[in-house]
């Protein structure tokens, strides 16, 4: 049950984790999955449906980059929408986990 | 599981749709594999970490049938935009199925009707100066096309409504992707 409960957290927090992530610094796929499936535990290809749907939505956009070793890589890049939505949704987490730590501390 | 058993069971659960949306997404993996060995990581421990491949393929056809859905709007893409929707979890189907009969047959009664009173306007305008001889031509054939316009527009209505209700279905399915497939993946994971 608790462990239930953290895949659903988690899964509820992973599409604000990315756009944190790629606020910071255009990343490619794997760079995402793997510092993600480093920091919050969890199956890394869920990652590549999620980077579609954050595309479809217009947050994120894509480029390709050449690379040395191998076919060029694809890159992921926020959009205005994107970053306008990563503020949006990290003002709502910051209020939302400090009302929680309230609670959670008041309990104690 | 081997990097090519991942890649084949993505394939098949991505079946039927279009070419290039397969090749886009199995490209992803497979890049995400390459980058993985270059990492030095083991080929399986990367299958393992991915996820199932099955699930995955599920959520990503029913990513790219809603968005075939809103680029082009035609019965096609709705039915494949609906499929993919019902394919995220019995769940989903056990609650809509019974919505979806009733506006169904709701749309499809209206369809029906509106070919019908298309079909008696055109036979009263076309035939009916000479079967009915008591009113005047002029009146038979405007009250003939009045109603051929009438079914038209009936037609008119209901595709508004079919789109409305695809729209509705569409946003439905993201929610849930959203909020139920978590609640799925939870089960798998614990059982």
């Amino acid at each position: 049950m608790v462990e239930a409960v953290q895949v659903q957290l988690k899964k509820g927090v992973l599409e604000l984790c990315v756009l944190a992530l790629i606020s910071r610094a255009d990343a490619y796929g794997y760079e995402i999955a793997s510092r993600l499936a480093e920091g919050i535990e969890m199956g890394e290809g869920t990652i590549y449906p999620l980077m579609r749907r954050l595309q479809a939505e217009g947050l994120v956009e894509t480029y390709l980059v050449e690379s040395t070793a191998g076919p060029s890589r694809k890159y992921y890049r926020l959009t205005k929408a994107g970053a306008a939505r990563f503020d949006a949704q990290k003002t709502e987490w910051t209020a939302f986990s400090a009302a929680v730590n309230a609670i959670l501390g008041g309990a104690q | 599981m081997t990097r090519q058993n991942f890649i084949d069971r993505l394939r098949a659960g991505l079946a039927g749709l279009p070419t290039p949306a397969i090749a886009d997404a199995v490209a992803d993996y497979e890049t995400h594999f390459d980058d993985a060995s270059a990492a030095g990581r083991d080929e399986a421990a990367v299958a393992a970490a991915l996820g199932d491949p099955d699930r995955l393929a599920r959520e990503l056809r029913a990513e790219i049938g809603l968005r075939r859905w809103e680029a082009e709007r035609n019965p096609s893409a709705a039915a494949n935009a609906v499929f993919a929707v019902l394919g995220l979890g019995a769940i989903d189907i056990l609650i809509l199925l019974p919505i979806l009969l009733w506006v169904g047959g709701v749309l499809l009664g209206f369809y029906i009707a509106s070919v019908a009173l298309f079909g008696v306007g055109g036979v009263l305008m076309v035939a009916g100066p000479f079967v009915i001889h008591a009113a005047p031509v002029l009146a038979l054939v405007l009250a003939g096309l009045g109603l051929m316009a009438g079914g038209a527009s009936l037609t008119a209505l209901a595709t508004i409504g079919s789109v409305g209700c695809i729209n509705a279905l569409v946003w439905y399915g993201r929610l849930h992707m959203r909020l139920l497939k978590p609640a799925l993946d939870a089960q798998g994971i614990v059982g």
